[in-house]
């Protein structure tokens, strides 16, 4: 993991705090389907998601699984695991980490392929996995998403949907957790992403280049300095890494604690029927990553400001209702909402 | 595989989704539901909790990227190398004999799979013939799709073989949108606790659907209710006898839900409002109806023939009207060099380009337009073909197939299997190829005149939202003043177009010429580019052309582009927007030397705009 240690530090990146925010949300609490980052080119989006590796918590897995299977969740076991309950399992203790999806990938890498080497010499057929069987557990990561080809896309969809890959092609027929989180980074000048792929993701946040003189200033500096000596940069930043990792830690642990209130539900409720959501995706994420804000802050009860960041980063993606309407958004309708809910 | 799916008794709101799935336990005559809805509204969590409540039923999914093999079957491969035996290893329709089938995004799924699809549900058999196999086997299941209609919509026949058909919406009721919250993040903290919650539920559920089943054999229906049924069903216009039949088995299925042994008028009703929707002729024709001829209307047709004759006088006369055009546009240019911007006049029936894709046998290209085999080697794979000539994208599983039955007697050297080059087999893929659509539009002061630009922004908006569904390439060339600028470079974000065309200026003359030359270029890259997509340019202009681009006549300029235009292969249409008493019939001719589609925007109204493109649009399919 020797390239890890050259990874500019996530800590080190200048301002975009909701696009920070957004990917640490994610990590502490994988079911929040992830995060669509949108934004102009050279805004520390990619950098932003590859320096999450270094602050990743660590987690325990079952030795020798492909899918990285949870020993203490065997709902979500693939067959193998399953076909083992009997003996010993052993555990690794491993961080989680980031599956690339490039855009080239074609479907049978994306899903997975009869195991070639396999059937020539043994004549048997044999699963090879793909990416999804990779990604379980981990974080997808696409870069330039909406330039991904439609039919892998579809792919995508169903697995993201389902937490689950299921292969019936190619004389294949497997199926196989793929619980992942899906992080996607792109430039909407190439062209937008199908409103059904939008909506799979979790959080949305958009991203623009520091206007500040001095941030803009910082973030040259800071570059500079990690290209010159990227070791002596990434010592510098040791302490806040791990601060963070450690907040990041906690909060996994408290997660399942946080509690809220009846009127936190119906601010919610109340926030997707006044601005006209489709389906029920907005309300549900919206409270998921209320709670787990709370959690982040070290919290065991959803406030006020854990409504309010999950309304930036749940709602705007979900209020477009056809792909001309511009997602105008009253955002003082909503935070008047929130301020005059009782919690 | 996961027996812990979010439990059918726990989702909220959907009853009619759920019903019509309980109808199909109870009743798999009826032959199956689509769900349609909104993303976000349950559709697969219903239908992959049905398990939960049936004994017998269980949930077989067929997803999108399935290749043919494993949905029919194929050889055993490891009996064949193995033991040199030739067998049958099932496929997914065997599997879903007498079980649900159940397509997620059932409007994306490969045309090639549709067909085999239709075929055995037509036949109730699947019959194998292939890699010297010979098998068929019963296969009768109830076909559940869900779809999202923002992502394209359902070919007719596939849509016919659905019995049933309901919409998914959000709730909106607060008190049961707060219940809805807390239970999926209940659900997702601890699957197995909440699933135990509603076990009960579940079976309560299970129990009614048996008891529903015992009393179907029972069910006596009396003429009474087959003419309800047909008269129903005729009034609605369905096409075929199945929306009568299946009105009548659905009737039934509700009756002995009811624990009733005859069914009443209220079922029949009841099982109308699942069985017609999707059958009624009327909403097609709904679009196409004819509008009753008002005055405005007549003066139209008038206008339109007083305007034929003129052309007609014009076409032998116009170099000579040449010069006074001229002065009548400069005199308009010093009248209207304000520029001015116009708010987009919005019809409420969508446009839709229709191209034809027939004459373009192999496509490349991300896009909806058309799916169409491809030969790079991108795309979904789908089935496999014999390679002609040299071999380039393997299909592994299929050249296995072929040569697992033939492994006796050859020479192995000492691996498992020997491939010869007769076995080879080639994967055929398949794409959704977009076309790239130009919209070259004049923006000079003729069209801000009358509110012209108004009508052409909604018919070009319109199209957008059409190529949007198609996933097409849009770009937009505007001319105006004296030089045709790229307003919008392609690109597949039609967002970005729609932004660009709502603050179009209009406002002085008329470079037609340039305008063209800009499109023809950007259309010749892009053709480069993506060799194997269709390019369409379409203009949008009176076509009184007044700046000249390389020689001194500049409607000269104007034909000589548009001839090597469609030299080139391009596909072109003509919105001609003149509108002045006299008509000079410019744009026509242009559409003529470019061979294109032509449509004229007489009498600038909505309606108007929109009924002349789709009738062109129309025909041009």
């Amino acid at each position: 993991m020797d390239s890890n240690k050259l990874i500019y530090p996530f800590t080190a990146i200048v301002g975009q705090e909701n696009m920070k925010k957004a990917l640490i949300l994610n990590i502490i609490n994988p079911k929040l389907n992830g995060v669509l980052i949108r934004g102009e080119k050279g805004t520390a989006k990619s950098t932003a998601v590859r320096a999450l590796a270094n602050i990743m918590p660590e987690r325990e897995e079952i030795m020798g699984c492909i899918f990285s299977c949870d020993p203490k969740d065997d709902t979500f076991w693939c067959e193998d695991c399953k076909k083992n309950t009997n003996k010993d399992i052993k555990i690794n203790h491993r961080k989680m980490r980031i599956i690339n999806l490039p855009v080239s990938a074609t479907e049978d890498r994306v899903v997975g392929t009869l195991d070639i080497e396999h059937a020539i010499k043994k004549g048997e057929k044999r699963f090879e996995p793909g990416i999804l069987a990779e990604a379980n557990r981990n974080i997808l990561y696409v870069d330039e998403v909406n330039l991904l080809d439609d039919h892998v896309v579809d792919v995508l969809l169903d697995a993201a949907a389902m937490g689950v890959n299921s292969i019936e092609r190619e004389g294949i027929s497997y199926v196989h957790p793929s619980r992942f989180v899906l992080i996607g980074t792109m430039n909407p000048e190439e062209g937008d992403l199908r409103p059904q792929l939008i909506d799979r993701f979790g959080l949305v946040v958009e991203v623009l280049g520091e206007k500040d003189r001095d941030s803009r200033v910082e973030v040259i500096k800071r570059r500079l300095k990690f290209e010159k000596d990227p070791e002596i940069f990434i010592q510098e930043y040791e302490e806040r890494q791990n601060e963070l990792s450690n907040k990041i830690e906690n909060a996994k642990k408290i997660l399942d604690k946080v509690i809220y209130s009846e009127n936190c539900l119906r601010v919610a409720a109340e926030i997707a029927i006044a601005m006209g959501v489709d389906g029920h995706r907005a309300d549900i994420t919206f409270m998921k990553t209320a709670v787990t804000h709370a959690a982040y802050r070290g919290d065991t009860k959803v406030n006020k400001e854990d409504l309010f960041v999950a309304a930036k980063l749940a709602l705007p993606h979900r209020m477009r209702r056809k792909p001309f309407e511009e997602g105008i958004i009253d955002f003082d309708k909503i935070d008047e909402l929130i301020e005059e809910a009782v919690l | 595989m996961f027996n812990n799916c979010f439990p059918f008794s726990a989702v909220l709101g959907q009853d009619r989704v759920k019903m019509a799935l309980i109808l199909n336990i109870v009743n798999p005559n009826i032959g199956g539901v689509l769900i349609s809805g909104e993303k976000g509204t349950g559709k697969s969590t219903v239908v992959r909790g049905l398990p939960g409540i049936s004994k017998s039923k269980d949930v077989v999914e067929l997803p999108l990227n399935i290749t043919e093999d494993r949905l029919v079957g194929s050889i055993d491969l490891k009996k064949a190398i193995v033991n040199g035996e030739k067998g049958f290893e099932r496929g997914i329709l065997y599997k879903a004999h007498n079980q649900i089938l159940y397509i997620d995004e059932v409007n994306l799924l490969s045309e090639h799979i549709v067909n085999i699809l239709l075929e055995v549900m037509s036949r109730g058999v699947n019959v194998v013939e292939r890699e010297g196999i010979s098998y068929s086997h019963p296969s009768k299941f109830i076909l559940v799709g869900s779809m999202n209609p923002e992502e394209g919509i359902l070919r007719p026949q596939l849509l016919d073989k659905f019995g049933l058909y309901v919409e998914a919406k959000g709730v909106t009721d607060i008190e049961k949108r707060m219940k809805i919250i807390k239970m999926c993040m209940d659900y997702e903290n601890n699957p197995v606790k909440f699933s135990l919650r509603w076990k009960e539920e579940n079976n309560r559920i299970k129990e009614k659907i048996d008891l529903a089943k015992g009393i179907m054999q029972n069910i006596k229906i009396d003429d009474g209710s087959l003419v309800f049924a047909v008269s129903l069903a005729e009034e609605g216009n369905c096409a075929g006898h199945r929306g009568e039949i299946i009105l009548i088995e659905t009737a039934k299925a509700i009756a002995a839900l009811n624990q009733r042994k005859s069914i009443t008028k209220k079922d029949i009703e009841e099982a109308a409002s699942f069985v017609l929707p999707h059958r009624l002729k009327d909403s097609i024709t709904l679009e196409t109806k004819a509008e009753p001829l008002d005055d405005n209307k007549i003066e139209d047709i008038e206008n339109d023939m007083s305007s034929d004759n003129n052309h007609n006088e014009t076409i032998s006369v116009y170099p000579s009207l040449e010069s006074s055009l001229e002065k009548e546009s400069d005199l308009s240019n010093q009248e209207e060099i304000k520029e001015s911007i116009e708010d987009i006049v919005q019809g409420n029936q969508p446009l839709s380009i229709n191209i034809d894709f027939t004459n373009q046998v192999l496509n490349e290209g991300s896009g909806k337009r058309s799916k169409v085999k491809t030969n790079s080697q991108k795309g979904r794979y789908i089935k496999y073909t014999f390679p002609k000539g040299k071999v380039k994208d393997i299909a592994f599983d299929a050249t296995l197939r072929a040569a697992a039955s033939k492994q006796k007697n050859r020479d192995k050297n000492g691996l498992a299997i020997c491939i010869k080059q007769e076995d080879f087999r080639e994967k055929v893929r398949e794409k959704q190829t977009g076309a790239t659509i130009l919209f070259a539009v004049d923006a000079s002061g003729s069209m801000g005149a009358k509110r012209r630009m108004g009508a052409v922004k909604g018919a070009v908006l319109s199209l957008l939202n059409d190529a949007y569904q198609k996933r097409d390439n849009i770009g937009i060339v505007v001319f105006r003043k004296d030089k045709a600028e790229v307003m919008l470079n392609i690109t597949r974000s039609v967002d970005l177009a729609e932004k660009c065309l709502r603050n179009l200026p209009t406002g002085g003359k008329t470079p037609l010429a340039a305008g063209l030359y800009t499109s023809y270029q950007i259309l010749k890259t892009d053709k480069i580019k993506n060799p194997d997509s269709l390019q369409y340019l379409i203009v949008v202009s009176d076509g009184k052309a007044n700046i000249p681009l390389k020689t001194k006549n500049s409607l000269q300029d104007v034909f000589d582009i548009g001839e090597k235009i469609r030299n080139d292969g391009i596909k072109t249409m003509v919105i001609d927007t003149e509108d002045n008493y006299i008509e000079y019939g410019f744009a026509k001719d242009l559409a003529e030397k470019m061979d294109s589609d032509y449509i004229k925007i007489n009498r600038i109204s909505k309606t108007n705009v929109e009924t002349s493109v789709k009738n062109l649009l129309n025909i041009n399919k």
